[in-house]
């Protein structure tokens, strides 16, 4: 049987996560912090993809960061707008 | 630098040329990452000024589908990264596998979307309901469509099963992957 690689690890940890997304709404009933705690998960998912699934580990810090930055950006807008919803 | 030179030193893609893959296949996808990037912006805003509306809508969702959605597009994504790196190595039968069942969970990912929205239409909503409705039934369906077009393009590079071809395939589905992953909770449980 061969070990599991960065691949598999990856899969492991996105399944993972994807389940820990599914069920924190129900154990986080605060938006504020829910929110920024589901939308850190996203992030994490989405760090993975990029890094283990498209492989952009060894591809130019640029790329990675042109990705990365997509993911907070789209992330962090998403998490502020609720944020105002929850403040006002 | 003239075209010869440019020629002797690589294809002519420049810096895109140190991605995994074709370099057009990069253009498109940073294309449709700023495309969803500025639809998913749209939404987070839309939801900030209508919060009750996008609640009731949200509450209208079926999360159990979606999430299981979401572990089929992550394994999805799983198959189509050890495609590629059968590809490297030079196994191209295991490739076209890893290929064919990456493409199957995407057909597995589309039944389940279409049966989410069949739920979804038989409890009387639609395009028009809300603009929570028809944010979110644009945004899910120009994803659909960005599924349907992976399975094409994996199907197309799974013929040969050439490295380049295998990692341009893949890179796009993996971008379909990561914008799911991005969306779900956006759409489905940002309260």
């Amino acid at each position: 049987m061969t070990m599991p690689d960065r691949i598999d690890i990856a899969w492991i940890v996105l399944i993972g996560l994807a389940l820990a997304t599914i069920l924190l709404p129900q154990l986080m009933p605060r938006p504020l912090l829910g929110n920024a705690l589901l939308l850190a998960f996203a992030a994490l998912k989405g760090r993975r993809i990029v890094l283990d699934f498209l492989d952009l580990r060894v591809a130019p810090a640029l790329w990675r960061g042109l990705v990365s930055a997509w993911i907070l950006i789209v992330l962090l807008l998403a998490w502020l707008a609720s944020a105002v919803v929850a403040l006002i | 630098m003239s075209t010869a030179e440019c020629e002797q030193q690589g294809t002519g893609w420049g810096i895109l040329e140190d991605l995994p893959g074709d370099p057009m296949i990069w253009v498109l996808i940073f294309s449709e990452l700023v495309a969803f990037g500025l639809f998913l912006g749209a939404f987070s805003v839309a939801r900030a000024i209508h919060p009750a509306m996008f609640a009731a809508g949200q509450a209208m969702l079926d999360l159990d589908l979606a999430g299981l959605n979401t572990v089929v597009l992550v394994t999805s994504g799983w198959a189509a990264a050890r495609a590629t790196k059968a590809a490297r190595a030079g196994e191209r039968q295991v490739a076209r596998y890893w290929l064919l069942g990456a493409m199957a969970l995407g057909g597995l990912f589309i039944a389940i979307k279409l049966a989410e929205y069949a739920e979804e239409i038989g409890r009387g909503v639609g395009l028009e309901t809300s603009s929570f409705f028809t944010l979110y039934f644009l945004l899910t369906g120009f994803h659909l469509l960005h599924v349907g077009l992976g399975i094409v393009i994996l199907a197309v590079v799974c013929r040969r099963a050439e490295t380049s071809g295998v990692e341009t395939g893949t890179a796009f589905w993996h971008m379909v992957d990561l914008v799911w992953i991005v969306m779900f909770p956006i759409l489905y449980l940002v309260k």
